[in-house]
């Protein structure tokens, strides 16, 4: 009987095989969760409640890409670019150069549709709009050399199209061009608690198509609010999923492992 | 136990290459022996962070000074200030809003460890008992766990200091199982 090989070593790793390449986030403690970081190329939904601090983590992932070398790109479908702006330099992370240099740029999808001819007055886009606007993302993308890409919101997007098969169809091809090009998106999903429950889309259909779901959300404490960040899906990766707290510090965000305060007694979603 | 011979007990932990004490001090001059504490480890060139969960930084400071301690390489994490409505604009201070916020103490100690400019450093935790008022005890005892296992991570010397007059059964024997060593019981 043949002895086992008892010399080669086990891999710790459960999921085995070869890591994909990673997009660092740079954003202290979110790699240690990815196990380095985003895999590249992967669309990711960036869920959360209002005031859970969305926005600022897709910035400071492009402005920590941006200052790495990389091209950046900020789509804004619900504010002007201007008033983006203005509210960047609120943040210490944040340096003007990036912007001028062309490293970070930013858009408004208002701007973009006009140009484009497809903003209509019932705001629904029909199924050459859709295209319309998917071949303008993608000249972004491909002219700009973009690597790293924030539609926010993709909710309000999903407000225009006309059904959950419009939804699913735009993103999955935003999904493909976007992966070939090696951009890693995060895509902002504005989402509601209901009874207690986070869901991760107004739509439940962005969850499904996306590469990875990370959810954002406020926590009640003995009546303060908490910001929360928790990984729930992220193809080719392993990663954490235990819910973490995030808070906005002079270097940027921050994230620490949520204390367990008794299996939730005293702390509940909002 | 005098306060000299706890002093002294605290420089041998440290040279013994002990990562996490517990020192139990009376209430009466609770203050004074922290104040005194601490002194000590800077004037032997040792940087530090100090947590203050009992009352605001800025007292602590003014009394550092009068005893002249050297706080060029002293940094604060205050739970106090922000609550009471006291000031919060000392440049070497980090504040929390909320004493009930209790990861953002893991998280501003990883923030001001950055700064620290000695290779010898500690972090002081005045007091366990401070935030007894704010949080039940189970949730302390699991913050203690965490707050204890970080620090010995990150290998700086850790003082977690207490009232011993304020401290039951249950968190003595919680906080002398995370210890290498307990002072002054």
């Amino acid at each position: 009987m043949a002895k086992k090989d008892v010399t080669k070593p086990i891999s710790l790793d459960p999921r085995g095989g070869r890591p994909r390449d990673k997009c660092e986030t740079h954003i202290e403690g979110i790699d240690r969760i990815l196990n380095g970081g985003l895999p590249i190329g992967n669309i990711v939904l960036l869920a959360g409640t209002v005031g859970s601090g969305k926005t600022t983590l897709a910035m400071e992932f492009l402005i920590n890409g941006a200052k790495a070398g990389e091209t950046c790109c900020y789509i804004s479908v619900t504010e002007p670019s201007s008033k983006m702006l203005s509210n960047l330099q609120t943040y210490g992370f944040f340096d003007e150069s990036l912007v001028k240099e062309g490293k970070l740029n930013i858009f408004d999808l208002t701007v973009i549709n006009d140009r484009l001819g497809v903003e209509r007055l019932d705001g629904t886009y029909t199924s050459k709009d859709m295209e319309a606007l998917l071949g303008a993302f993608e000249d972004i993308v491909d002219e700009l050399g973009v690597t790293r890409l924030v539609i926010d919101s993709i909710t309000a997007v999903c407000y225009q199209l006309p059904d959950r098969g419009s939804i699913r169809n735009f993103i999955f091809r935003l999904s493909q061009f976007l992966s070939t090009f090696g951009c890693t998106t995060l895509l902002i999903s504005e989402t509601v608690v209901d009874s207690n429950t986070q869901t991760y889309s107004i739509f439940g259909v962005e969850e499904a198509v996306a590469d990875g779901v990370i959810l954002m959300g406020n926590i009640i404490r003995q009546g303060d609010l908490l910001r929360s960040l928790q990984v729930v899906k992220m193809r080719g990766t392993k990663h954490s999923r235990a819910r973490h707290l995030i808070e906005l510090t002079p270097v940027g965000l921050a994230v620490v492992p949520l204390l367990k305060w008794g299996q939730d007694g005293g702390q509940a979603f909002t | 136990m005098s306060i000299k011979d706890i002093a002294q007990s605290i420089i041998k932990s440290i040279n013994d290459g002990d990562t996490l004490t517990t020192i139990s001090l009376g209430a009466e001059t609770f203050h004074e022996d922290s104040v005194k504490i601490a002194s000590v480890l800077l004037n032997k060139k040792l940087g530090g962070i100090y947590v203050t969960t009992s009352r605001p930084s800025s007292h602590i400071i003014n009394e550092l000074e009068e005893a002249k301690a050297d706080l060029s390489d002293l940094y604060f994490v205050d739970l106090v200030s922000m609550t009471v409505g006291g000031t919060t604009g000392d440049p070497r201070t980090l504040y929390v809003e909320s004493p009930t916020m209790l990861e953002s103490i893991l998280l501003n100690i990883s923030l001001l460890e950055r700064r620290l400019k000695a290779k010898r450093r500690f972090v002081m935790f005045d007091s366990v008992n401070g935030l007894s008022i704010y949080s039940e005890p189970k949730v302390l005892r699991e913050f203690i766990n965490v707050l204890g296992n970080s620090m010995r991570i990150r290998e700086i010397y850790s003082m977690l200091l207490t009232v011993k007059e304020q401290t039951d059964e249950d968190l003595g024997s919680a906080l002398k199982l995370l210890s290498d060593k307990v002072i002054g019981d």
